[in-house]
């Protein structure tokens, strides 16, 4: 875990007379009084900790004060992760002069926490719509939400049918927005200012979900541009503390639901971490997630490139990259039963073993597939029409990259070889050889190049898997078996998993980018406060700026390059 | 007084037959074209309704006809309704001047198939053809919707930078040939013994250019966008009004611009040519009835074309499609002009 060491933060400490240093095996903390929080994050960001990556607050409601913020900060150069942390009753200093993922991050606070931050250029809610009046993240708000509604069904209003039996539930309801709180929404977020405002959503097939993005046009110029988020927003963190730790993982299949195996990797490395039985793990468990999820990887980059050709106009590679993709999905159903939301791995292991003929079925597939891809290439790399929508389209510089906190594939497209695959390797990364795909312009047209070798690469990792598994005896066990079974119950179903005091941050690399939990655990069975990092959501944050100046036409283009998922996005 | 009535029996069959012809062929080209598009990205299309799926577009007809007509609250009926007729209208009139094979006589009468014979034939064409900026227009604005309006107006854009390109284009032929007349620049292909795409091969690739754009095939689509427009001009039509619009835009058109395109550059009816020796008529077995098989044979290959490409590409933006127009394929249009003002002696000896 490659995380900053006490010994780089003894000129800070010089500086700053509050600063606490917290070292511990899962995390590195710097406590800093509020009033100096900037200071620190600029001294910070100079000294070379310059991507952002998360930043929220964990709610204490019993002491004062009451909020604890964290801000998550990345240096790439040196590969060292800090956290800055902060105490605070209900007001921060913005960050946004900083890195401007910080202004989404506050929003979802402000959103979520009810926190106000001082110089936020835009403070509204990220999610929820501007009128409602809760903070649902506080741990004052119950799971099952505030009922004080009255929405009876529209059979009963219409025809007076009386509901009978079980089928006569309760009329109260949580509060659901009407069509003036969407005004009222969508009139906080932009200020018109050109011809006409275009809605682009929620349903729309150019925003690969149910985004609603306000484009603001002159012509078909784009002047301004927002999102408007929430539409998919389910309270994934809110959840996460009210279930147990693997039950938690059927909720991360339902985030980035392209990439289900992934996202299950990355929780439950991330429990692992926590609990501290990463070396535990066997080794034939750790092949046969990064086996899986680099098969997910493929999967999801296949709908990405189909997508992406599909909004670009190119309908027959969508047809061509779904059928490709039909047979990956037939090879994840027949090792692990089912086809979108998986839930392979365990905290400890897999469900279960592979099954016969799985290894051989997927060397038919790493031997076919190179082929396919071949094809496509030849279809789009070098054909003109595509290249003059793609060459020199959202152009992302470098510095960008660590101003909006843009990682995965969109990232390294821009020539940052942000991949926590090489950086903090997890599972059986470090034993496999990959190479990291970057771009040299950081335009559609790299990000399109880099996520095709990205492709490759998978393939690769997978063939080494494959070949050591097959070595492996069929009776290799699958799940670690716990060295004291009376001090850590490590059950393949996940009941009585308790884990700890402690808090991590742990993260996996996602197609769509970083996927982070923070993990805030005041010991027992469920976490206390869990924090997801999407990386969708900040990948998407940059889109505004991209698209200024640019034409509807490009808003395809661009959108699906940073390729977003909005149940990712949302939660 | 009986002449009369020959003449007016005979123009009334060929209106029937155009007409029928048209539009059926216009209806089954849905199917060719979802048959090419699927064994292109390798599945076997409609196969469902009748043999091979012969009875589809029949289905899909029923279906849009008995589907719920929606017309928006706040748009314009009447003009939302207009649009629809000037779509389908100068479409088919442009049937009108195709000359679908050589004159031939029957139980006496001398029958060109061709319904009118005019001296400005192309003119016609062209004339026509800007007409379809008006539907699309209309459409757009009678509809009351941000997105139809957007599609529209590319869709305007695009036809006022193509009309002028696929004028200057067609001027090649023109010279050569010495007429407007549809007719007989096909005639005078046959007589001097020339296809004219020989001599005008960056008039025929500017002139495919431009049918691809006014007829809103990939890789000039922009006015559908399925991913940006939704349906673009089409989204607020249903039913068999929704229907009609590709129906008319991407069949009937395209058929009349590719008929039009064998006329001007392919020689018409005329079997295969070698240039200023004559012609080879592989198909000679099938007697008069060989001109129109080989007119039919010469635009289906177009349309084919046509569709490889719509299932093949990825599509242009606006401004680089109005940029190819105006820098690109005007210019090379006046080369081709000069260079045919120059080589028109050697034609016409």
């Amino acid at each position: 875990m490659p995380w900053a060491k006490e010994e780089d933060f003894l000129e800070l400490k010089k500086k700053f007379k509050d600063l606490q240093i917290e070292v511990k095996p899962t995390i590195t903390n710097l406590h800093i009084p509020k009033h100096e929080l900037i200071e620190l994050l600029k001294e910070l960001k100079q000294m070379g900790y310059k991507l952002f990556i998360d930043h929220s607050v964990v709610d204490f409601p019993d002491r004062s004060p009451r909020f604890q913020a964290f801000y998550i900060l990345y240096n790439v150069d040196e590969r060292k992760r800090v956290v800055v942390k902060t105490w605070t009753d209900g007001t921060l200093p913005s960050i946004e002069k900083l890195w401007f993922a910080g202004k989404w991050a506050e929003r979802e606070c402000y959103d979520m926490f009810g926190i106000q931050y001082e110089g936020h250029e835009n403070l509204v809610r990220a999610f929820m719509w501007e009128t409602y009046q809760y903070h649902p993240l506080r741990k004052d708000f119950p799971l099952e939400g505030y009922a004080n509604e009255y929405l009876p069904s529209l059979n009963e209003v219409m025809w007076g049918e009386n509901l009978q039996g079980l089928m006569n539930y309760d009329r109260m309801h949580t509060p659901v927005p009407t069509l003036e709180d969407l005004e009222i929404t969508e009139k906080r977020r932009l200020k018109k200012k050109a011809q006409l405002v275009l809605n682009w959503g929620p349903l729309h097939p150019g925003t690969h979900g149910t985004m609603w993005f306000l484009f603001d046009l002159e012509g078909e110029r784009v002047v301004q541009c927002d999102v408007i988020l929430g539409q998919l927003h389910r309270g994934m963190e809110k959840l996460a503390e009210n279930e147990m730790y693997n039950q938690f993982l059927v909720y991360t299949d339902r985030m980035d639901y392209i990439s289900a195996l992934c996202s299950n990797q990355a929780w439950v490395v991330a429990v692992e971490r926590l609990l501290g039985i990463e070396d535990l793990v066997p080794e034939k468990a750790k092949y046969m997630r990064t086996m899986m999820s680099e098969l997910q990887r493929i999967n999801s980059h296949l709908l990405w490139l189909g997508t992406y050709a599909l909004d670009i106009g190119a309908l027959t590679i969508f047809l061509y990259a779904f059928k490709e993709r039909e047979k990956l999905m037939d090879i994840i159903e027949g090792i692990t039963g089912a086809r979108l939301t998986i839930s392979y791995p365990r905290v400890g292991g897999v469900r279960m073993d592979l099954p016969e003929g799985a290894l051989e079925v997927i060397k038919a597939f790493v031997k076919r597939f190179p082929k396919e891809l071949k094809d496509w290439e030849t279809i789009l790399s070098r054909n003109r029409v595509w290249l003059r929508r793609n060459v020199g389209v959202g152009i992302i510089q470098k510095e960008d990259v660590y101003f909006y906190g843009l990682t995965g594939a969109v990232a390294r497209g821009s020539g940052v070889p942000y991949d926590i695959r090489k950086f903090e390797p997890y599972d059986a990364y470090p034993w496999v050889e990959f190479d990291v795909p970057v771009g040299e312009n950081g335009d559609v047209y790299d990000r399109y190049l880099v996520r095709l070798e990205e492709m490759r690469q998978s393939l690769r990792i997978i063939e080494q898997c494959v070949s050591k598994l097959e070595k492996m005896p069929k009776s290799a066990p699958f799940f670690a078996e716990s060295p004291d079974p009376k001090k850590l119950k490590l059950p393949l179903d996940g009941i009585g998993l308790k884990v700890p005091e402690g808090e991590i941050y742990s993260s996996g690399e996602n197609p769509r980018g970083e996927l982070g939990f923070y993990i805030y655990s005041t010991g027992g069975v469920k976490p206390y406060r869990v924090k997801i990092r999407p990386g969708s959501m900040y990948n998407l944050c940059v889109y505004p700026k991209l698209m200024k100046d640019r034409v509807i036409a490009d808003a395809v283009a661009v959108l699906a390059s940073l390729d977003p998922v909005v149940g990712e996005i949302d939660r | 007084m009986e002449s009369l009535f020959v003449q007016l029996l005979v123009i009334g069959i060929k209106i029937l037959v155009i007409l029928g012809v048209v539009l059926g062929l216009g209806a089954y080209l849905t199917l060719v074209e979802r048959k090419v598009a699927a064994h292109i990205q390798r599945r076997p299309g409609p196969m469902v309704v009748g043999w091979h799926g012969l009875l589809q577009p029949l289905a899909d007809g029923l279906k849009l006809i008995t589907k719920e007509d929606i017309f928006p609250r706040a748009g314009n009926r009447f003009l939302y309704n207009l649009a629809l007729v000037l779509a389908l209208v100068p479409a088919v009139l442009v049937f009108a001047v195709v000359p679908f094979g050589p004159e031939f006589e029957v139980f006496g009468v001398k029958v060109k198939p061709i319904l009118t014979d005019v001296n400005v034939g192309l003119l016609l064409v062209f004339a026509l053809g800007s007409m379809a900026v008006y539907a699309i227009a209309l459409a757009g604005w009678a509809s009351n919707s941000k997105y139809a309006l957007i599609g529209s107006m590319r869709k305007a854009g695009i036809i006022v930078s193509y009309e002028v390109v696929i004028t200057f284009a067609v001027m090649g032929p023109v010279i050569l040939a010495g007429t407007l007349s549809t007719y007989e620049i096909v005639q005078q292909q046959i007589n001097q013994k020339l296809w004219y795409i020989w001599l005008q091969p960056i008039a025929f690739v500017v002139y495919m250019f431009a049918m691809l754009a006014e007829t809103g095939r990939v890789p000039f689509d922009i006015q559908e966008a399925e991913a940006e427009l939704v349906t673009g001009f089409t989204v607020e039509y249903g039913g068999i009004k929704f229907g009609l619009f590709p129906l008319v835009e991407w069949y009937v058109e395209v058929l009349s611009l590719s008929a039009i395109a064998v006329v001007l550059f392919l020689g018409g009816w005329s079997p295969i040519n070698i240039p200023f020796l004559g012609f080879i008529d592989p198909l000679f077995f099938l007697g008069p009835l060989s001109p129109f098989v080989w007119f039919i044979l010469k635009v289906a290959l177009l349309f084919l074309f046509v569709l490889w490409l719509h299932w093949t590409l990825p599509r242009y933006r606006i401004d680089q499609i109005t940029e190819t127009a105006w820098k690109v394929m005007l210019p090379l249009t006046f080369v081709n002009l000069v260079l045919t003002a120059v080589l028109a002696p050697i034609v016409w000896r």
